[in-house]
């Protein structure tokens, strides 16, 4: 398995609150990705089965804005995103290990 | 407002570069973000927002990077082992013919005008193993466009061919160098017979494909012999070179034939070319047709066997994102 920066924080910052459904530009603020790196990695993660995505169901004109696409870990993605997550840790140093959260926990440097 | 403008033509340049089906979708969501964004009045978040999308890549098919690098090996492999393996192909059924020459020459009263035959007959048998066998190294080759596909299978072959000329040219050989023309203008007419066949097995329709690639092929060929010939045979006859013999002229009316007399050593039942034109003809071109029938099968399905739709994408169980 190989498993990138912008890959673990993506699904770290997802385990946080796995029932929580989050949109392009809030995993933006939390994982401090680019746009043009957060939305590739949306789609693999969706073609691999790991996310599944839905849109919001507002009334624009209530709302006064489009409807957003929000983005949730399915059962197979979180439990394989633990996994993999895991796999990762072991991999870090010691000293490099963190408590998890956000921050993709061992994750190796660019 | 212009912040809003210039967002909205960094959004439609992004989006272009994702696939067809995914546009759509993608257009509403990045709208819907573009949108609060400019409601907050956050022109350079919006901005930047834009432009990131619109310089990062696009999101490619699931692959292992070390399937990709092992796939890119195998297709260096077969594009650059092939057009040697015709040049040996040509050579060892040449030796062959020569074998069965000398023990044909001893029984049968025909064994000299089959010589040509048993050579082009060898080396069709072995282009079309080669062929097979590269079709089936294929599978596990990169995919990549007509055009990038059609340059990668004719530039070995491009490089073989000089390499084998330059080789023939230091032993002295001066017509080596005469055939670089004839060479090049091969390559230059199978290279639009390739891209049309891969496009065509691009589109599913292999049949035509195949067809459409053979066909230029044997037209890039004749044409190649046509060359090599018109410049060194004049029509019109000359004097001939030893007395009792006829005028050094080929009459150009069976000029599209050529290339099937040189592999048949054969007017083919036809009235032109004459037994003395043949011998003429065979004797300025005769290895370069058969080279051609040796590389003509592997081209040809190398391309349609690479460009035809792949196997429905698994969803993989691991992405894999650079």
């Amino acid at each position: 398995m190989r498993l990138t920066v912008p890959v673990a924080k993506v699904l770290s910052a997802l385990l946080a609150e796995p029932e929580t459904p989050r949109y392009g530009l809030d995993l933006m603020g939390v994982t401090g990705l680019p746009s043009g790196t957060l939305y590739p990695v949306l789609h693999r993660l969706r073609a691999a089965g790991w996310l599944a995505a839905d849109w919001e169901d507002v009334d624009p004109v209530t709302e006064g804005r489009p409807a957003r696409r929000y983005y949730q870990l399915t059962g197979e993605g979180a439990r394989a995103a633990r996994l993999a997550l895991a796999e990762l840790r072991a991999l870090a140093p010691a000293g490099r290990t963190s408590s998890g959260g956000a921050e993709p926990a061992g994750a190796p440097a660019c | 407002m212009l912040t809003r403008r210039l967002a909205g033509l960094l959004l439609r340049a992004a989006v272009r570069r994702w696939p067809a089906q995914l546009r759509a979708e993608l257009t509403r969501e990045w709208a819907a973000e573009l949108h609060v964004l400019a409601r907050q009045g956050r022109r350079w978040p919006m901005l930047r927002f834009a432009a990131s999308l619109a310089a990062g890549r696009a999101a490619a098919p699931l692959v292992d990077r070390t399937v990709l690098h092992r796939q890119l090996r195998r297709t260096a492999g077969v594009l650059l082992l092939a057009p040697p393996a015709c040049v040996v192909v040509v050579a060892l059924t040449g030796l062959a013919m020569g074998l069965g020459y000398g023990v044909l020459a001893t029984r049968v009263a025909w064994a000299t005008d089959a010589q040509l035959p048993i050579w082009t007959g060898l080396t069709a048998g072995l282009a079309v193993l080669l062929a097979l066998a590269v079709t089936r190294a294929a599978r596990h080759t990169v995919r990549v466009g007509a055009l990038p596909t059609t340059l990668g299978v004719l530039l070995p072959i491009g490089a073989t061919a000089i390499v084998v000329l330059a080789l023939f040219a230091t032993r002295g050989e001066g017509g080596a160098l005469d055939l670089v023309p004839e060479t090049l203008l091969w390559l230059a007419l199978l290279a639009p017979a390739l891209w049309a066949a891969g496009r065509l097995a691009r589109r599913g329709r292999t049949r035509l494909a195949w067809l459409v690639g053979l066909l230029g092929a044997l037209v890039a060929a004749d044409a190649a012999v046509v060359l090599a010939v018109v410049s060194a045979i004049p029509a019109v006859p000359v004097e001939p070179v030893v007395d009792g013999l006829p005028a050094d002229a080929v009459d150009r009316v069976s000029a599209p034939l050529w290339l099937l007399n040189c592999l048949a050593d054969s007017s083919l039942g036809l009235p032109r070319p004459t037994d003395w034109e043949l011998f003429l003809i065979t004797d300025r071109v005769l290895v370069e047709p058969l080279f051609y029938l040796a590389c003509t099968p592997y081209a040809v399905a190398y391309t349609v066997a690479v460009a035809r739709p792949g196997p429905a994408v698994v969803p993989a169980a691991v992405p894999s994102v650079a």
